[in-house]
């Protein structure tokens, strides 16, 4: 007898471990099903999300926040603000876009960013929007709303300002050490070497542990060298422009300005970031002289010291390389960032009022103040006050430019960056063109 | 024992050498901590981390409390609680179980959460990952709290065996001869008596989930569910240049434990001794 | 009262002895709570390692591809190795401190109470907070590098510039790791070092034996239990070290401080490929799964678990 109660007990046992297993296996997967095709009433109610990039920008965005909260459809359905420290930004993004918490309204830099997550069909075509509100398409230029087409359905309302990368540097320094902002490349070579003989043992910001603002030299060099061809080729799937002359050069004069001890002792940028504010801070306090950074510089510094901002911060365009292919007034950058719209949103018609802030005179003006150009139509007559001449300054860039390079973490989709950042940050530790050319080589273009 | 009260020994130079020096080590940072809280970003910067300061000030835990701390605190709290009643649920009953049926059946339920010891929580992230969020749990507080209080469950599970195992057969007999049933038994013997054991796994699976960063980086986000380790993550990354405001960050985080500490240090290092390298 | 005596035996069917105890079913809650919330994500590890996944839509099957691709991933390979490096350098750097530190404490002198009250500091401090607090401490423009630099500014140390070089880097993590656990491990065998007779120390003094000869004859020996947990929990703990290396170098300079588990999170969380995430995953639970076997078999460990380790 207790025989037959051991093994009925065992039996017991093991059939509730089997069946528990089995049925939370079953729940998890019925769940799951009907978590994907969850309707949109799951989503919190009588509030839209909006995620925006964690940094100094961020007033302009709670303003907007602000702003529509206080029309009659944003006291019916609130819109709430959050933001992702920039450094996590894009990997946060992907892990919360699948999940029933999604943001309705979320911050990408168009192009690449956004690609897988239409193809996952997250993204809703905001092309109803600008049926509805026609000035949704007419208040943008046309270049910049057509960076985040997808085949004919728009994607992405821009929402900062462009983002061309220039050369800052401190006038006070410059001038102590009677240097002027380079134009040509031996000029930087040269300012360089002064500033090493002088004591700055860092003439060149550069975050390299944060690895994208590393990526931004490499844009330069690679279009003053080989002229913008040679990435829109590369995007396009035509992996071999890596291992040409053009790249093995253009890569060559990266290795002379790192040789040059220009960034510091080598590998010393492997320490350093510019997401903590310490590249702003370096430059402030005459650590260093030149950093190659986006136009949202100017806020990040401006957050660090206003005055420094007002009166010491200097900017010019990237020097020429000589015999290069590229012409002088080629940018690279970011040609804005977006709002793009969860498909499932459960307000839509809240959203798109909303969306209607972006193009409003105050808020482009918010982000004038913030030293962003907004790319709205009526952008040039509204730039006034303490920004204006850098503003006037990034529009006549952008006028002039025949090219504008997106930032290759942007222009490849999502899943490369991890591969270009590691590649660009390798190649600055250790110049070694073969390995560069390979990694670049082996990316994953869309489609 | 060690044998060094002996009266007419020389003292021992190396050992104070050794025990100064590490006291140097480990006291320098808390000092930094502590002062640079109190201190300006401006000061910190321009005058290092171990400088005496000039000026003190306050202000940098008004920084960090108005940067939404509190709120991190309470879902801190909120997670602890919701743990550590799991685990004083569920580990008693079994583990007076594992101590007083030594049936095959219960041992082999002893094998699993001793397998279960063995399982690192990193190894199952990404299955906890992507359960959660076909579930629809992700970004909630219980999304924490239910893989927390399970990886909880071996160490605690066995500290209470062994914590039930003192407890001498002749009690048990004594009740049983008076025709009690487990559950009187439980409540009225084994329980009283395991209170040691308990406030070891309270403590333990209480440290656990307040100090917990990996589920809560995995399993949420938002600033509304956020918990203190991940407020300080997220907090220094976005300027780690404000040592100061970190530090206070830090400090505020310290403030509950060290106040368990002045209160209840024996538990509390009982409780730590079992967390065991996870 | 000899009736009386025969305990937890395996044959239930003696009367009076059945009264009172608990059934199987007193275990079914927990069991299953841990089957459902720990267990299950074993399994769906096993599955996910066979499937593609990026966070968007669902796992697409791929049978062996992950496997396959993750044998030739040079990184995975290497992280192997870093791992064994930070493993072995803690042990190396843990284990002398914390024993010495512990055999000291576990004396009743007045100071040493105090002093043993103080070095328990860091174990108040949650891993993020401590590495948080030693990622500012050195960073190389506003933190010790510069204060000290007559200290930092040589090759060895990388002239301040810290997370900038495998040996430095690794270096910290070994050093944050030291500062963080070297508490725990002395209470360890402060508790080892005081269960040791003090006539055993009588009887060696009688000899004519010196404080070096008593540590080397009685100390050490007397210790050895204590110094196989101490050593065992420092190898199991440090497969799982993760938030100091995501906090101070992120798996960098390249890919020289990417521990197994580090790659295992970049794979999942920065590549989104969450097939080979999983992978990983199902390689770390075989791998401590055993090292943990071979150890408790090795070591007759899981019979020490019984005594109790008071304080």
């Amino acid at each position: 007898m207790s025989v037959s109660r051991h093994w009925s007990r065992r039996t017991v046992v093991a059939a509730t471990l089997a069946l528990t297993t089995a049925a939370a296996l079953v729940a998890f997967g019925a769940a799951s099903s009907s978590a994907t095709t969850k309707a949109s009433s799951a989503r919190p109610a009588n509030k839209i999300v909006v995620l925006a990039y964690g940094d100094a920008q961020n007033k302009a965005e709670q303003w907007a926040v602000d702003t529509y909260n206080k029309t009659p459809q944003g006291k019916k359905v609130k819109a709430v603000l959050q933001t992702i420290p920039g450094a996590n930004y894009q990997t946060k993004l992907q892990t919360i876009i699948g999940s029933s918490n999604a943001p309705d309204v979320f911050f990408n830099w168009g192009g690449g960013s956004i690609v897988q997550f239409q193809k996952a069909g997250l993204l809703l075509p905001l092309n109803g929007f600008m049926k509805a509100d026609p000035k949704l398409k007419s208040s943008f230029l046309p270049s910049i709303l057509s960076a985040a087409k997808i085949g004919s359905n728009y994607y992405g309302i821009p929402m900062r300002g462009t983002q061309p990368v220039m050369l800052f540097y401190n006038k006070t320094l410059l001038a102590a050490h009677h240097l002027t902002p380079p134009t040509t490349w031996a000029q930087l070579l040269s300012d360089v070497a002064a500033l090493k003989n002088a004591g700055v043992q860092v003439p060149i910001a550069l975050g390299g542990a944060d690895q994208w603002p590393t990526l931004m030299w490499f844009e330069y060099a690679y279009d003053r060298v080989a002229g913008p061809s040679l990435v829109t080729d590369a995007l396009n799937g035509k992996s071999s422009v890596w291992k040409t002359p053009d790249s093995t050069k253009a890569l060559g004069y990266l290795k002379q300005l790192i040789d040059a001890g220009a960034f510091g002792p080598s590998k010393s940028w492997d320490s350093v970031y510019f997401t903590k504010n310490q590249t702003a801070q370096m430059l402030i306090g005459g650590q260093a002289a030149f950093e190659l950074m986006g136009s949202w510089y100017y806020s990040t510094v401006q957050s660090q010291s206003a005055s420094f901002a007002a009166k010491e911060l200097g900017y010019s365009a990237f020097p020429s390389i000589p015999g290069g292919k590229g012409n002088l007034n080629d940018l690279a950058g970011n040609t804005e960032n977006y709002y793009s719209v969860l498909k499932n949103t459960r307000y839509p018609q809240a959203v798109a009022a909303f969306l209607k802030v972006m193009y409003s005179p105050a808020f482009v003006k918010q982000e004038l103040a913030l030293g962003n150009l907004t790319t709205t139509t009526n952008t040039p007559k509204l730039i006034s006050g303490p920004t204006a001449p850098y503003l006037r300054y990034q529009f006549n860039l952008i006028k002039k430019a025949q090219a504008f390079q997106l930032s290759w973490d942007q222009a490849w989709p999502q899943t490369n960056s991890n591969a270009i950042h590691t590649a660009v940050a390798d190649y600055f530790d250790n110049p070694d063109s073969n390995a560069f050319a390979s990694a670049m080589a082996a990316l994953k273009p869309a489609g | 024992m060690t044998s060094s009260a002996q009266p007419g020994r020389r003292p021992n130079y190396a050992a104070g050498v050794l025990t100064a020096g590490w006291l140097v080590i480990v006291l320098a940072p808390i000092y930094v901590l502590v002062k640079a809280s109190l201190q300006t970003q401006t000061d910190y910067n321009s005058s290092g981390p171990l400088s005496i300061p000039d000026h003190v000030t306050p202000s940098n835990f008004g920084t960090v409390i108005h940067s939404g701390f509190l709120r991190y605190f309470v879902n801190t709290a909120i997670i602890t609680a919701a743990v550590v009643a799991i685990v004083v649920v569920l580990v008693p009953p079994v583990a007076f179980a594992i101590v007083r049926n030594r049936g095959r059946t219960v041992t082999l339920v002893f094998r699993i959460f001793l397998l279960g010891l063995t399982v690192p929580v990193q190894a199952v992230i990404v299955p906890l990952y992507f359960v959660i969020t076909k579930v629809g749990l992700y970004d909630t507080l219980i999304a924490v709290i239910l893989p927390t209080a399970a990886f909880s469950l071996p160490l605690s599970t066995i500290i209470m065996t062994g914590s039930m195992r003192d407890i001498t057969g002749d009690l048990y007999e004594a009740m049983a001869l008076e025709g009690a049933t487990s559950w009187h038994i439980f409540r009225h013997l084994v329980l009283p008596l395991a209170r040691g054991g308990m406030a070891t796994i309270i403590i333990f699976s209480a440290l656990n989930a307040w100090n917990g960063f990996l589920l809560p980086l995995i399993l949420s986000q938002s600033a509304h569910v956020r918990v203190f380790t991940l407020g300080l993550y997220d907090f220094q990354t976005v300027s780690s240049i404000n040592a100061p405001a970190i530090c206070a960050a830090v400090v505020l985080s310290i403030v509950p434990i060290l106040v368990v500490y002045l209160f209840a240090r024996r538990a509390l290092i009982r409780g730590l001794m079992g967390v065991g390298g996870k | 009262m000899t009736a009386l005596a025969v305990r937890g035996g395996r044959k239930k069917s003696s009367g009076g002895l059945q009264i009172g105890r608990p059934s199987f079913l007193w275990s079914l809650p927990a069991l299953l709570y841990f089957v459902v919330c720990a267990l299950v994500p074993l399994g769906v590890v096993i599955w996910l390692s066979f499937t593609s996944w990026n966070a968007l839509g669902s796992p697409a099957w791929v049978g062996t591809d992950n496997w396959t691709s993750l044998f030739h991933d040079a990184t995975l390979i290497h992280s192997f190795k870093v791992t064994a490096i930070l493993t072995g350098l803690g042990i190396l750097t843990q284990t002398p401190v914390s024993l010495l530190l512990g055999v000291w404490a576990a004396g009743h002198e007045r100071n040493r109470a105090i002093l043993s009250a103080l070095y328990f500091i860091p174990l108040l401090m949650s891993a993020t907070a401590i590495s948080i607090v030693w990622l500012s401490l050195l960073n190389p423009y506003y933190g010790l590098p510069r204060e000290l630099h007559w200290l930092f500014d040589n090759s060895l140390l990388g002239h301040g510039y810290l997370f900038s070089y495998t040996g430095t880097a690794i270096g910290v993590l070994t050093f944050v790791g030291m500062w963080q656990w070297t508490p725990f491990h002395t209470l360890i065998y402060q508790g080892g070092a005081r269960a040791i007779p003090e006539v055993l120390y009588q009887a060696a003094a009688i000899d004519g034996a010196g404080r070096v000869r008593q540590f080397f004859s009685i100390t050490l020996p007397q210790l050895r239990n204590t110094i196989i947990t101490s050593v065992v929990l420092i190898l199991v703990g440090s497969f799982t070290t993760f938030d100091s290396i995501l906090i101070l170098t992120a798996g960098r300079p390249g890919v020289s401080t990417t521990s197994t588990s580090y790659y295992m999170y970049v794979n999942g969380f920065e590549k989104f490929q969450f097939g080979n995430a999983s992978v990983i995953g199902v390689l770390l639970v075989v791998v401590t799964t055993l090292i943990s076997l071979i150890v408790v078999r090795v070591s007759g460990w899981d019979k020490m678990r019984s005594t109790q380790e008071g304080v």
